[in-house]
């Protein structure tokens, strides 16, 4: 009990922290896509925006616009186009604005 | 909060930021939180179920869950809003004491999965005013603790500065 109580003191108050370090299965979670520019042509952006399930991805003005908040890190993205789209890996996500969840992606030689 | 000019609203923006971060601070380490499913395919909630299990152990950060809304002050709010749950979500919303924050969990609220139709409305946001999104299809508890310490204000939101475009490898 002491020895706790000696163990608290010298680590502090680790445990009402978010995880300093992550679970090492963190890496192994879904998560939304993110696009390698050289490799996204209007083609494939086309393909992108045909084959997404969550109606995540569209296009404007000569970009390729992913809602993070719509997508579901199905990957149908990355089977479709295994070039030009990989994974993110981020799965910490909150936003305080759904404006923030808007990503637009530059497509290689999009017309604006 | 960032007010486009130092008009003369400025004074009730850096009062209204001010108010905001004093409400944090006070839920800060004493949050309730109730939970509402509204038309949900229920993996969301098992993911808010195993905030509660030992290995994350959400208790240890000073958030509670409450069966009641008149004792909470965070609404979780999952699924796909269908409009046979929007009188008991206004309830519940309205039951809640002030301050109060509302948190969207998963595609679902976020408009990912259903479009508004005469079964649902499709986004949170369409019907209550939302503090934070958390995306995922679900949410990981992690992904999930992240939002509620951004929603009290304990952790910075990180999406805002993410571009999702992948780094190009060196050319050769």
């Amino acid at each position: 009990m002491a020895l706790w109580f000696l163990r608290g003191l010298a680590r502090q108050v680790v445990t009402t922290r978010y995880p300093a370090v992550l679970d090492p299965w963190a890496a192994a979670l879904p998560t939304p896509p993110s696009f390698v520019p050289g490799q996204l042509t209007v083609e494939v952006a086309r393909r992108l925006v045909e084959s997404c399930p969550s109606g995540a991805l569209w296009q404007a003005d000569g970009e390729l616009v992913l809602d993070v908040g719509a997508c579901t890190a199905c990957r149908t993205c990355q089977r479709v186009a295994p070039d030009a789209v990989a994974l993110s890996g981020v799965f910490e996500l909150a936003a305080s604005s759904s404006v923030h969840l808007v990503k637009r992606i530059p497509i290689e030689g999009g017309e604006r | 909060m960032s007010g486009a000019t130092a008009a003369p609203g400025g004074d009730e923006d850096r009062l209204a930021a001010r108010l905001a971060g004093d409400i944090r601070a006070l839920f800060g380490r004493s949050l309730h939180i109730r939970t509402i499913d509204t038309g949900s395919c229920a993996v969301c909630e098992s993911e808010i179920r195993l905030l509660l299990a030992p290995h994350y152990d959400l208790h240890r950060l000073g958030l509670f869950f409450t069966p009641s809304p008149r004792h909470a002050d965070l609404l979780m709010v999952t699924g796909p809003v269908v409009r046979a749950m929007e009188v008991a979500l206004g309830k519940t919303y309205t039951a809640m004491p002030e301050p109060k924050l509302v948190v969207a969990v998963g595609a679902c609220p976020l408009g990912g999965v259903y479009e508004e139709d005469e079964l649902v409305r499709g986004r949170l946001d369409r019907v209550l005013p939302v503090d934070v999104f958390i995306p995922g299809c679900p949410p990981s508890p992690l992904a999930l603790l992240q939002g509620l310490l951004v929603a009290v204000g304990r952790l910075a939101e990180k999406v805002s500065a993410l571009s999702f475009i992948a780094e190009q490898e060196a050319a050769p």
